[in-house]
């Protein structure tokens, strides 16, 4: 392997080093489909010169790589000058040097791995019989990367993030399928998740009478309700509504935040961060110290007691928009330029306990887990729910059928009225924006006025 | 690295694995160069060129399978490579649909194997001037044309061989529009072409259209109230349709035995309006299957009539459904209503450019927000929609389409109409 070069007489350069190793198993009852590894790695060159990117990237890291896309990414900012001459800007300068690595538990072996697949799977038959399919995936993902700036940013940085997903399916009344999953996902490999049949039971039996209770399931009244949204969700509303459009990029882009720091966006109870890498001494599960421009990671503090505060940034929108950079630059892979990415993103948790909180509602909702989510540059947004209850004078009732939730966030975040002392995180999913990435989400539970999907 | 070398290194490698002690195996190799012109808040920003290589190696022992891929092909990574999947395939259950394709053999070339940057230069100019003549307040965040181009061989044991050249270029708009304090929701559409040079930039795969549209939706209303109503597909929103129907038809669905179409081939589940072709020589795409098998055009749906099923080859030996090879690339046949009609026979509803959902589940219960979005009331189109919500039912919906209009949208990938369809549930 080489290391990381910047070339030299531009206004600034990037030199990265990058391998992601992935492995992937799934096992859908009893048969394995997915049982795959795969590495991929090389170098790349960023080049920022007169006002114009050129970008550079070789599936090889040798020396001869490195200096091949150095030239490369350097010529290809020269040949956009071919769009006339740009206004120069001083972007932001600060380095950072640092090496983070990993040390984890040994990685499951591949005969650990069957074993506990074949395992879970000959329980599941055995003690949930009315399940009429049960799959389980096995992801594990890890970056490598190494990197040099023009400004002094030198550094080694990891991600490890390993998920396990639990999917049951039954029939309902009138034999229609019904479907629910779980994940439990962490930093490091499958090894350090504690996965084990005596470790994963208690879930898988949640997960069942879930699915028991979704098979008998009534339709959600659709419209405004009063509903309590569980801490994971909260995580994705935090990541996907208010998060995206704290990106300096959608600042720039015209995003409804650009006008709005300094403002009441929502509640006073909530205070939304993007953690870099620590929350309350302990290392989060997407850990960024160094970004892929050489910048050191900073927490970002997007809303405090309500009131909009910053945005997310890389060097060239720090430079744009007058404030620091944050260390969010990000690439997924080695073929990838880096743009704005989340890191840890969450609501902090408040005082209230969540018992109490739904013995609060009369009527509403008790929303839990969600399937996906999308939101735009005005802050709407979008989560479909795919295991919520009934709340009826205080106690939770009935499952509700598959539904959708949504609203403007702004609007959501400042009918809120209660959030739970507690907090829970989790990085099962991709964020995607141009390309994937491995990130982190987290909250407490909120309780809140919002549109639900419905009759 | 040329296409010879491609193809000398898949069989190489393959007679590697055959002597590591596999019982089967398939290898792909592809190397793939890219060069993309981007804009950047409505500027001209970077240009990105990426050369890739990766290579896929399947293998099965004792009906025990296991694949790993790899982009560093040099000969040590690649024999380390096949030492270490042998050790994978040997741990995983053993299974007797394990098998790799035969005799399956084709060669296919389309596109422009080279790039050239002045056509894409031009294009970024063409949708810059557009946007500044034409669209002033719509804000372009990224757009961008790229060029790539792939040579890929495909290899079994099993005495398939399968190879590709394939050029293309693509072209994508994505932002939002501003007005004062007042913004849009974001807003894109791209395609794939093999040729970018026939047309103006804005008149490709519905861009220009799309900006337009997009400052119509600085300003929004919301419903009057909940109601029962129509809404009108547009191509960009009518794969959001599709995809749910093709995941109904796929392996997952169809081993998990939680396919609502597991057993309905040969009979109605759409409109008899609705045709779904496969145009798997789409500008991009070589007409075959990851599991080696060439993919020959088919009809997926004809008349509403499910004319088959989608399992890959494991898949269909897993099942014992017949296996249909499918690769990439979809059409939906245009009807005979003009698209102004479709608005105007409408009392209540919404002409949907984007739909943002939660995944459907297998039951088809959706509901998800409508974006970029119209309202129609007495047979006009109004003004945008904000926060407004539909659901109903993925299957019914499929039965429940009213009309499909003649005009259509390219977009390379997919060729689809506007598709008309009645009850969904606004609130």
């Amino acid at each position: 392997m080489g290391r990381p070069q910047p070339p030299l007489g531009v206004d600034y350069a990037e030199s990265r080093l990058h391998e992601l190793r992935k492995t992937r198993t799934v096992m859908i009852d009893g048969n394995l489909t997915a049982n795959s590894e795969t590495t991929e790695g090389g170098s790349s060159a960023r080049v920022f010169n007169k006002g114009y990117w050129g970008f550079a990237s070789t599936p090889s890291m040798s020396d001869e790589s490195v200096a091949k896309v150095a030239r490369k990414a350097a010529d290809n900012a020269s040949t956009m000058c071919r769009f006339g001459d740009q206004p120069a800007i001083e972007m932001p300068t600060e380095s950072h040097v640092g090496e983070y690595g990993f040390n984890g538990r040994p990685p499951l072996s591949q005969k650990e791995s069957m074993e506990l697949l074949e395992t879970l799977n000959a329980h599941c038959q055995k003690a949930y019989p009315a399940l009429k399919s049960a799959s389980f995936m096995m992801m594990e993902e890890n970056h490598e990367k190494r990197l040099a700036t023009s400004f002094g940013g030198e550094g080694l940085s990891t991600i490890n993030r390993a998920a396990f997903y639990i999917i049951f399916s039954a029939e309902d009344k009138d034999g229609r399928p019904v479907e629910l999953m779980e994940a439990i996902s962490g930093r490091g490999n499958l090894s350090d998740l504690e996965l084990s049949l005596d470790s994963l039971e208690s879930r898988m039996d949640e997960l069942n009478q879930h699915l028991m209770a979704k098979c008998h399931a009534v339709a959600a009244r659709g419209g405004e309700q009063t509903v309590i949204v569980a801490p994971l969700l909260a995580g994705m509303l935090a990541h996907e509504a208010m998060g995206h459009p704290c990106e300096a990029d959608a600042v720039l882009g015209g995003a409804v935040t650009a006008k709005l720091v300094g403002k009441p966006v929502a509640s006073e109870l909530i205070t939304m961060v993007d953690l870099a890498h620590t929350y309350q001494g302990k290392e989060l599960m997407v850990p960024v110290y160094i970004d892929d421009e050489g910048t050191e990671s900073k927490d970002v503090t997007m809303i405090e007691n309500g009131i909009l505060k910053s945005f997310m940034t890389n060097r060239e929108s720090a430079a744009r928009l007058g404030i620091a950079a944050s260390g969010s630059a990000r690439a997924y892979t080695f073929n990838d330029e880096p743009l704005i990415r989340m890191r840890n993103t969450a609501i902090l948790p408040g005082t209230s306990k969540v018992e109490d909180m739904i013995a609060d509602v009369e009527d509403g909702y008790y929303l839990m887990r969600t399937s996906n989510g999308q939101a735009d540059s005005t802050t709407e947004f979008m989560f479909g729910i795919d295991l919520a209850y009934e709340i009826k004078n205080g106690k939770l009732g009935n499952a509700i059928k598959d539904t959708t939730v949504s609203g403007t966030a702004i609007n959501m975040l400042k009918t809120v009225d209660a959030v739970s002392d507690d907090m829970e995180w989790e990085c099962n999913g991709y964020c995607g924006k141009k390309q994937p990435m491995v990130v982190s989400l987290g909250g407490p539970a909120l309780r809140a006025q919002v549109h639900l999907g419905g009759e | 690295m040329m296409s010879t070398t491609v193809a000398e290194l898949t069989e190489s490698t393959l007679e590697k694995m055959q002597n590591a002690g596999f019982d089967a195996a398939q290898v792909s190799v592809s190397v793939s160069e890219q060069d993309e012109l981007s804009i950047s808040h409505n500027e001209p920003s970077l240009l990105r060129s990426t050369e890739d290589h990766a290579m896929t190696l399947t293998g099965i022992v004792d009906q025990r399978k296991a694949t790993m891929a790899l982009t560093d092909l040099s000969p040590g990574t690649v024999e380390t490579g096949v030492t270490e999947l042998l050790e994978r395939a040997r741990l995983a259950p053993q299974d007797e649909a394990n098998r790799v394709s035969k005799n399956q053999t084709g060669h296919f070339e389309q596109g422009p194997l080279t790039a050239d940057r002045d056509l894409m230069a031009l294009k970024i100019e063409e949708l810059l001037e557009f946007r500044q003549s034409e669209t002033p307040k719509m804000q372009i965040e990224e757009g961008s044309a790229t060029h790539r181009i792939v040579r890929e061989c495909l290899m079994t044991s099993g005495g398939s061989k399968l190879s590709c050249i394939v050029g293309s270029y693509e072209l994508g708009v994505f932002g939002s529009a501003n007005d004062g304090e007042n913004t849009s929701s974001f807003n894109y559409t791209g395609g794939t072409a093999n040729d970018l040079a026939g047309a103006h930039a804005s008149d490709l795969f519905g861009i220009g259209q799309m900006m337009r549209d997009t400052e119509h939706q600085i300003n929004t209303r919301s419903i009057p109230g909940n109601f029962v109503g129509d809404i009108i597909l547009a191509p960009t929103a009518v794969d959001d349709l599709l995809m749910w129907l093709h995941s109904q038809l796929q392996d997952f669905s169809l081993i998990s035995d939680s396919s609502l179409y597991k057993n309905r081939v040969g009979t109605q589940i759409a409109s008899e309006q609705l045709s779904i072709r496969s145009r798997f020589d789409a500008p991009g795409h070589a007409p075959y299957t990851n599991d080696a098998f060439t993919a020959d055009q088919l009809t997926l749906v004809d008349r509403g009539k499910l004319l088959c099923l989608t399992p890959s080859f494991y898949g269909s030996l897993k099942t014992g459904l017949r296996h249909t090879p499918v690769s990439s690339g979809w059409s939906i046949d245009a009807g005979d209503t003009e698209r102004e009609k479709m608005i105007s026979d409408i009392s209540q509803g919404a002409m949907v450019n984007r739909l943002s959902m939660g995944s459907p589940g297998p039951n088809g219960d959706f509901s998800g927000v409508i974006k970029n979005s119209f309202y129609i009331e007495d047979g006009e189109s109004g003004q945008a929609l904000s926060e407004t919500m539909i659901s109903g039912n993925m299957a019914g919906m499929l039965n429940d389409i009213v009309s499909i209009s003649v005009e259509h949208m390219d977009l390379g990938s997919a060729d689809f109409p506007w598709i008309r369809i009645a009850g969904l549930n606004f609130s």
